[in-house]
């Protein structure tokens, strides 16, 4: 087998994170350190070494890269300080920037000038559009949706569905060809093969429920401090707390707006905090701004390896989650307050925005891994089935 | 014994093999030498040691004759049991403050017998066999002692007096008490030594408290004839080992630890000591897992040829974590780089870890000579004067100066007690120049 190497790849991954394995000696700590690493899955020192090599090629078809959660262990341990683990979150935000074909993802992860700057256009840009829609401000009572329309909110969100749904498939297309490419599959056997029976249900529960949902692999493996923290200051409950406040605030705008399409509850209707979707909205909110929180104290405290390289998109991911949850707090206070005050407008206004910012960008930014992890695990879950028989001879039967 | 005031050419700090091979090279060329050593004997490091490498001489009959020249030689006066604790210059050379620590034995009446040692009722773990021996509260260090004059802790003593009543040249002396000791000399030769990497340093190899993960000095003393066991036990449960794996750079080449450097001898040394476990347990399993395998001296490459040609297994790959099952076994996690990258736990009987060379002495505070960032003595030309510190007249020589292996470390004591002797010769030819101008120096040559 041929392999295309480029020099430069390794000066190319240090735009995108805080990269130093130049000092790596290949020892294999940090493959033999790793709780996740097994004896079918060994990262990061083959990554590394790809680098060092400029296999552009086998690092971008490595699914292991996003079985990696950064709990640091190799960072910490790595006989010459080579930040293994720094190494790895470099990879995946390269590996985000090559799946993406517009070239945005590139330009968001290696100027920080350029994509705050782009960042603030864009929100700016989507408050000034809903601004140009905007209704009258009632000022007897909080009439949220009259100001902004919850059709133009509901239709710019299906439309920013869809493209983000549309340049994820693309990436996530990619991705799956260059892991095959790198795993030496046929576009056949992607297809899928009629003498080969893959495990494709039992892969999506293993990926969706266990690995995402349940952070099973993350919550037990991944918790490196010497004396185990208390649970809700793990990382990976940080992490939870974030991913289900987000998922649990997604579910309950869907919902919101189903009630509102079988004309049970149309949108904006003042309802009571324990209304059921208003609650799991205060209740995911309240995760979602406590995991970011702390993953902000954090970093900005840089308490443990995992928390002590942010670079600009980690800040970003980071901020727009928070600036979303806690403007969405203070519209809810706005709401129950017992006279409208004219400035929930301007909330609103704003915590759409940066709502939509937020989705919009996803496929581009840090928020990208949501698609890219999930698909790489799936795709590593899947096993041919044990009970079909492989390689019938030709002419058998 | 010596007196309160002793006129010397050269001051030998430290009684190891590189400071006892300068002060025997100093003195037979005429320099009256003071080997001053901190230990109750000399012998350093090399005298625990099993076999060196890479000839499997054995250490105790290469490294004992050694010390008894240096003990009976006419030009050295041997000060064992001693403490430099203060450095002064005076008229171009040195005054030393020696701290001559109690005995508790009269050194002139002692003749070894050990009768102290059989009638002590006090067993101490004996650092000499890293821990695990014991030995009693007064006793002669350890066989081969240089002098063979026995010690008393008296810390650990109950002053019962059963040594006292059986000596049968009533050596034994509890009124002993520290005495000074000054001694002038014309140049010093730092010859401090190393100390190894604790082996509580890194918690992924346990902390030091896996019973079955040993460092390689003690397993130089499992091997060794003189042995605390006699043979080659793990100490957990005195099982005989069937498996043993060595740990390679548990000490070197780790920035973690804030050891940057190699530390040269820990290849070879477990080399050696995989060939001779080949020897003493015939049946068992010995792998090596390393990141690099460097034999760079005369006849090393070979050496470790021949290791391979005998079966031992060596495994690319830097172990990173140590575990153990229920039954103490170690366990070492490691990535097998050149076996399709694969991450295995392999369990073993013993775990040796091959530890690194530390400074273990500062000399700057007493002689004013700077350590490098390795805080090994500093060096300022090391490829032309590699024995010739920052400060005219003292010189360093073997592990002081950095890792070395013991060849290295004979080869600097010559350098050390070269250059030594050269820096005399110079400083006598200055001083009676000097003698015509009126500006006479008391010195005493041999």
């Amino acid at each position: 087998m041929s392999h295309r190497l480029d020099p430069n790849l390794l000066l190319e991954l240090k735009k995108y994170g805080d990269v130093n394995v130049e000092a790596c000696f290949n020892c294999g700590n940090c493959t033999a350190v790793c709780p996740l690493s097994t004896e079918d899955e060994s990262f990061p020192r083959r990554m590394i070494r790809c680098v060092q090599v400029g296999m552009r090629d086998e690092l971008l078809g490595s699914k292991e890269l996003w079985t990696c959660y950064y709990c640091g262990e190799c960072s910490e341990t790595c006989p010459r300080q080579a930040e293994p683990g720094e190494f790895m979150a470099a990879a995946r935000r390269y590996a985000i920037a090559n799946y993406d074909r517009l070239g945005l993802a590139k330009m968001l992860y290696t100027s920080p000038a350029l994509s705050l700057i782009f960042l603030a256009l864009v929100a700016v840009f989507l408050a000034a559009f809903m601004y140009t829609q905007h209704g009258p401000m009632n000022t007897t009572s909080l009439a949220l949706f009259q100001f902004i329309p919850d059709e133009l909110i509901h239709n710019l969100g299906v439309a920013a569905m869809v493209f983000i749904g549309l340049v994820g498939l693309m990436g996530t297309v990619n991705m799956v060809l260059q892991i095959a490419r790198a795993d030496g599959l046929t576009k056949a056997a992607i297809a899928g093969n009629s003498g080969i029976r893959l495990n494709w249900f039992e892969a999506l529960w293993d990926t969706l429920g266990v690995e995402v949902l349940g952070q099973t692999r993350y919550r037990r493996e991944c918790e490196t401090a010497e004396e185990r923290p208390p649970w809700y200051l793990q990382k990976w409950f940080i992490h939870a707390s974030t991913m289900w406040g987000f998922m649990g605030l997604l579910l309950a705008t869907a919902l919101d707006w189903f009630l509102a399409l079988l004309g049970i509850k149309p949108t904006g209707t003042w309802v009571p905090i324990w209304y059921p979707v208003r609650l799991l909205g205060t209740i995911a909110g309240l995760f979602l701004v406590y995991g970011t929180s702390v993953a902000i104290i954090k970093r900005l405290l840089k308490t443990d390896k995992t928390s002590s390289h942010s670079i600009t998109s980690d800040w970003v991911f980071l901020g727009l989650l928070w600036l979303s949850g806690v403007s969405g707090f203070v519209l809810e206070v706005a709401i129950y307050l017992p006279r409208a005050s004219s400035w929930g407008y301007w909330v609103l206004l704003f915590h759409v925005s940066v709502a939509m910012e937020l989705i919009l960008l996803a496929p581009f930014t840090k928020f990208a891994h949501a698609i890219y992890r999930t698909v790489a695990l799936y795709v590593h879950s899947l096993k041919p089935m044990a009970t079909v028989e492989l390689a019938r001879p030709a002419g058998a039967d | 014994m010596a007196s309160d005031k002793l006129r010397v050419d050269a001051l030998v700090v430290g009684g190891g093999i590189a400071g006892m091979q300068s002060a025997l090279d100093l003195a037979d060329q005429g320099y009256q030498v003071a080997l001053v050593e901190k230990e109750a004997s000399i012998g350093g490091k090399m005298i625990a040691l099993s076999k060196v490498f890479p000839t499997l001489d054995c250490c105790s009959c290469i490294t004992t004759p050694k010390m008894s020249a240096v003990a009976h030689h006419r030009n050295i006066h041997l000060l064992t049991y001693c403490e430099v604790q203060s450095i002064r210059e005076n008229g171009g050379g040195f005054v030393a403050q020696v701290l001559k620590k109690p005995r508790y034995v009269n050194e002139d009446l002692c003749t070894g017998c050990r009768q102290c040692e059989y009638a002590c009722p006090i067993d101490l773990p004996d650092p000499f066999d890293r821990g695990y021996g014991a030995h009693r509260a007064i006793r002669v260090p350890f066989s081969t002692a240089v002098p063979q004059i026995a010690v008393l802790d008296i810390e650990n003593c109950l002053l019962c007096g059963k040594c006292e009543q059986v000596c049968p040249v009533s050596a034994v002396d509890f009124t002993q008490t520290p005495q000074q000791l000054e001694i002038e000399a014309g140049s010093i030769v730092l010859a401090t030594g190393y100390e190894v990497t604790p082996r509580d340093a890194k918690k992924e190899y346990g902390g030091g408290k896996l019973p079955n993960v040993i460092d390689a000095l003690f397993m130089e003393r499992l091997l060794a004839p003189t042995g605390p066991y006699g043979h080659v036990l793990r100490p957990g449960d005195g099982k005989e080992p069937e498996s043993i794996a060595y740990v390679q750079c548990a000490g070197s080449r780790d920035q973690t630890l804030g050891v940057p450097y190699c530390s040269r001898v820990c290849c070879m040394y477990a080399i050696k000591q995989a060939m001779l476990i080949s020897g003493a347990l015939p049946l068992a399993d010995v792998t090596i897992y390393y990141m690099d395998i460097r034999t760079f001296g005369k006849g090393y490459e070979q050496f470790y040829q021949n290791a391979k040609a005998m079966g031992i297994e060596f495994v690319k790959g830097k172990v990173a974590r140590i575990t153990e099952d229920e039954n103490q076994n170690p366990i070492v996690r490691v990535e097998l780089i050149d076996e399709g990258s694969r991450v295995v736990e392999r369990t073993h009987d013993l775990v040796v870890l091959s530890v690194g060379m530390l400074p273990r002495y500062n000399p700057q505070p007493l002689y004013g000579v700077p350590v490098a960032d390795d805080g090994f003595v500093e060096v300022p030309s090391p490829n032309i004067s590699p024995c010739v510190t920052d400060r005219p007249g003292i010189f360093v020589t073997g592990t002081a100066a950095g890792p070395m292996d013991i060849v290295d470390s004979i080869m600097t004591a010559g350098a050390a007690a070269s250059e030594a002797a050269a820096y005399l010769r110079a400083r006598k030819s200055a001083s009676s120049v000097s003698t015509t101008t009126g500006k006479e120096r008391e010195l005493v040559y041999a």
